[in-house]
């Protein structure tokens, strides 16, 4: 559906994207994660013909992608990272601009635009000014607005930026039922957790450059360990780090202490230790390595530093 | 066509849901236009009704046809009468009547003294008293008076220098003295020896024979013809409006094209302009769309301005429409370039409209849409013509004022359509290379 060839794109002072190659298939939902400034957007605007590349070539549907070339931008949603909307008028009137620049027929476009609303549960409010909407609902909008003509394929950039875990979820559900009904979707994230529920295939980016490509599973298996012990971080356990650091190696502190066990531990002795800690087995969890294990393994940082 | 016809839609959409813009190109503009032009509309009249007290302490008939002319006089109100701590109405004497002034009931005081005007003098002596914080005002009055008295009582210094002869020289002297004067000069400048004589029998007993304010058969009148012809804008109903009415037009449409320009800055910061040309709409559309729509709703503006100073004024803007027209139509185009191009060399939104406002305000200060440019010092009136509110404004005064025929105006249109090229092309090479989206 979509194939990036060894494209290259440079700013005055950054190599964005450096000799890319990639093939999105259609009906995947598929994840670009990477750290902010990794080159993410980039390669979302190469996509939709806002940039040119200056080494490689882009195909949407087998249409050659460039700035000047209208025609494969109506088989494309963006769904941009800011809330591009109007926000001194309403729903209706910003969908209606945005989907008058599809050559939507007038009657035609008035229902596609209820229907969206609809499906975004917008349509009480489709008279009121954006402005007056709360963070989730902009960003149900900013979908919305991106879906208006029906695209193939839609390309969605950090679509849940500073919105609460509840309207996440909402996005979260309708983009997946929009994949199940067979749009393609491409969806840049900083957040494993996001990459991980939603995507099915994922490429790790990473200073322009793709560093993993593949499911879950398959990127997992680059790492050399198949197992992290996942403690809970309280008071009982935040003193214990020099603790759990003699067992293994701590790759990830944030939420919980994810610990990535020495070559040749005993689970048996591990829990031992705990146990005469006085840190119950209901602190501990052993499960299948993150992303961000995998991401911090791959370039010995964190994904979010 | 039809994606640059979306985007003017869209912009017209969103510019009518910006009620404070909306505000600023309609409601304001009329606004100023009312107020300047009313103030304007009453310049060529001159001040009226400034509070003078008055006193005149001469028994002179002369002094009593002063105080009748500036009793006629539109520019002045003579209080001849103040209130006193028991409230009853009583004449001014010379301390109150300086009191008077000193409480700032009046901006000055006028008295004719009692000795205004004696046999040995050559003019009239009247005394002043002003508050020097009123020294504008007191020029003015100081101007009214001496075109006053020039204009309706000149008998005055004829009579003065007659008499001066007299006294000098003795009555049958002095007579015969005036009576040769006369001769002389009625036979080089071809006046009527009598009536120069009328002038010499003049006795100062007997102040009757003091022209009348409005006598045009007096000397100075013969001698010094000024026949005044208005060549131009006889028709004009309200010239000083007319001048308004363009003036602030062309300054608000500045700041409206600024503003709406400079929107390509938000548009782009906030997602939008992304969101637009993820759709099948080329960067050139939205530059066409911008510029069409600019353009559109310049010529909406100015139409509505002159059509609000018909009303106001009753500025004739029918009789020269076509040529109205092609002047709005060519100060909208170059407007809109200028606006553009503030988008083009700025970087951000703020530093376009700061830009701009600097701008706006020196192209109407030296352009005319304040003041004519005739009053400026010259090295700036030539600057002026570097300005495009200057083109704009001497195509609208050449409509409504001259009632220049498209021919005539054909070198205003040219210029602005020509500065509107120029700047356009400069545009487009500032958004080939620059990063604005």
């Amino acid at each position: 559906m979509i194939s990036i060839k060894n494209v290259t794109k440079k700013f005055p002072t950054v190599t964005a994207l450096d000799n890319i190659s990639l093939d999105i298939k259609e009906k995947e939902f598929f994840g670009l994660l990477g750290p902010n400034g990794a080159g993410k957007s980039t390669l979302m605007n190469l996509i939709i013909g806002y940039l040119d590349a200056d080494e490689g070539e882009l195909t949407v549907a087998g249409e050659k992608v460039t700035r000047n070339n209208l025609e494969s931008r109506k088989k494309i949603g963006l769904v941009p990272q800011s809330i591009a909307l109007y926000d001194d008028i309403s729903a209706q009137e910003n969908l209606e601009i945005f989907g008058s620049f599809f050559g939507i027929k007038k009657n035609l476009l008035r229902a596609v635009i209820a229907e969206n609303l609809n499906r975004v549960e917008l349509y009480d409010r489709r008279k009121d000014k954006v402005k007056g909407f709360s963070g989730g609902m902009k960003r149900r909008l900013n979908i919305a607005a991106s879906l208006l003509h029906d695209p193939e394929i839609l390309l969605c950039d950090e679509p849940t930026v500073g919105v609460d875990p509840q309207s996440r979820n909402a996005i979260f559900d309708y983009l997946e039922k929009l994949n199940e009904e067979g749009k393609t979707i491409i969806y840049t994230t900083h957040y494993m957790e996001e990459a991980e529920r939603l995507c099915s295939r994922i490429a790790i980016i990473d200073h322009g450059k793709i560093i993993g490509a593949g499911s879950l599973d398959e990127l997992l298996l680059l790492l050399p360990y198949e197992q992290t012990i996942l403690i809970s971080k309280n008071q009982l356990t935040e003193h214990k780090k020099d603790l759990f650091g003699k067992f293994g190696t701590i790759l990830n502190d944030q939420e919980k202490y994810e610990l990535k066990p020495f070559e040749k531990l005993k689970l048996s002795d591990f829990f031992k230790a705990m146990e005469e800690n006085g840190i119950g087995y209901n602190f501990i969890d052993v499960n299948k390595p993150s992303l961000e294990a995998l991401f911090l393994h791959l370039t010995g940082r964190r994904l979010r530093d | 066509m039809k994606t640059i016809l979306q985007l003017i839609k869209k912009d017209y959409i969103l510019f009518w849901h910006d009620k404070p813009a909306v505000s600023l190109t309609f409601v304001v503009p009329i606004f100023l236009i009312f107020l300047f032009g009313s103030i304007f509309s009453g310049v060529s009249s001159g001040p009226t009704g400034i509070d003078i007290a008055f006193m005149n302490n001469s028994d002179s008939k002369i002094a009593k046809k002063l105080e009748s002319v500036l009793d006629t006089t539109q520019a002045f109100h003579l209080v001849r009468e103040f209130r006193d701590d028991n409230g009853n109405m009583v004449s001014f004497d010379t301390n109150s009547i300086k009191d008077f002034v000193r409480k700032g009931n009046a901006v000055a005081a006028l008295v004719i003294p009692k000795d205004a005007f004696t046999d040995t003098s050559m003019g009239l002596k009247l005394k002043f008293f002003y508050d020097p914080k009123n020294d504008m005002e007191m020029q003015m009055i100081e101007g009214v008076l001496t075109q006053r008295v020039m204009t309706q009582m000149p008998s005055l210094f004829m009579t003065g220098m007659q008499h001066k002869a007299e006294t000098y020289l003795g009555t049958d002297k002095g007579k015969n003295f005036n009576k040769k004067i006369a001769e002389t000069v009625g036979k080089y400048f071809n006046v009527d020896t009598a009536k120069i004589l009328h002038w010499s029998s003049y006795d100062f007993a007997d102040s009757s024979n003091i022209d009348s304010a409005s006598s045009k058969s007096n000397f100075f009148s013969d001698l010094l013809q000024l026949d005044k012809e208005q060549l131009v804008g006889k028709e004009v109903n309200n010239p000083n409006a007319t001048r308004s009415v363009g003036g602030w037009a062309m300054m608000f449409l500045l700041f409206t094209l600024t503003a709406t320009s400079t929107s390509l800055f938000d548009e782009n910061k906030s997602g939008v302009v992304l969101r637009i040309l993820s759709a099948p709409v080329s960067r050139v559309h939205i530059l066409w769309g911008k510029y069409l729509y600019n353009f559109s709703l310049g010529c909406i503006q100015l139409l509505v301005m002159f059509f609000v100073g018909y009303l106001l004024f009753r500025i004739d803007i029918f009789s020269h429409f076509f040529n109205l027209l092609l002047v709005i139509i060519a100060g909208a185009l170059a407007c809109t370039a200028f606006g553009m191009l503030l988008a083009a060399v700025s970087k951000t939104s703020a530093q376009a409209n700061g830009l701009g406002t600097l701008l706006i305000l020196t192209m109407s200060g030296i352009g005319g849409a304040w003041f004519p440019t005739f009053i400026l010092p010259p090295f700036i009136q030539i600057l002026s013509k570097f300005s495009l509110v200057y083109w704009a404004m001497e195509g609208f005064m050449n409509v409504l004022w001259r009632g220049s025929n498209t021919l005539e105006i054909l070198p205003n249109v040219g210029v602005l359509i020509g500065i509107a090229a120029v700047v356009n092309i400069f545009s487009i090479i500032r958004f080939k290379k620059g990063n604005l989206f």
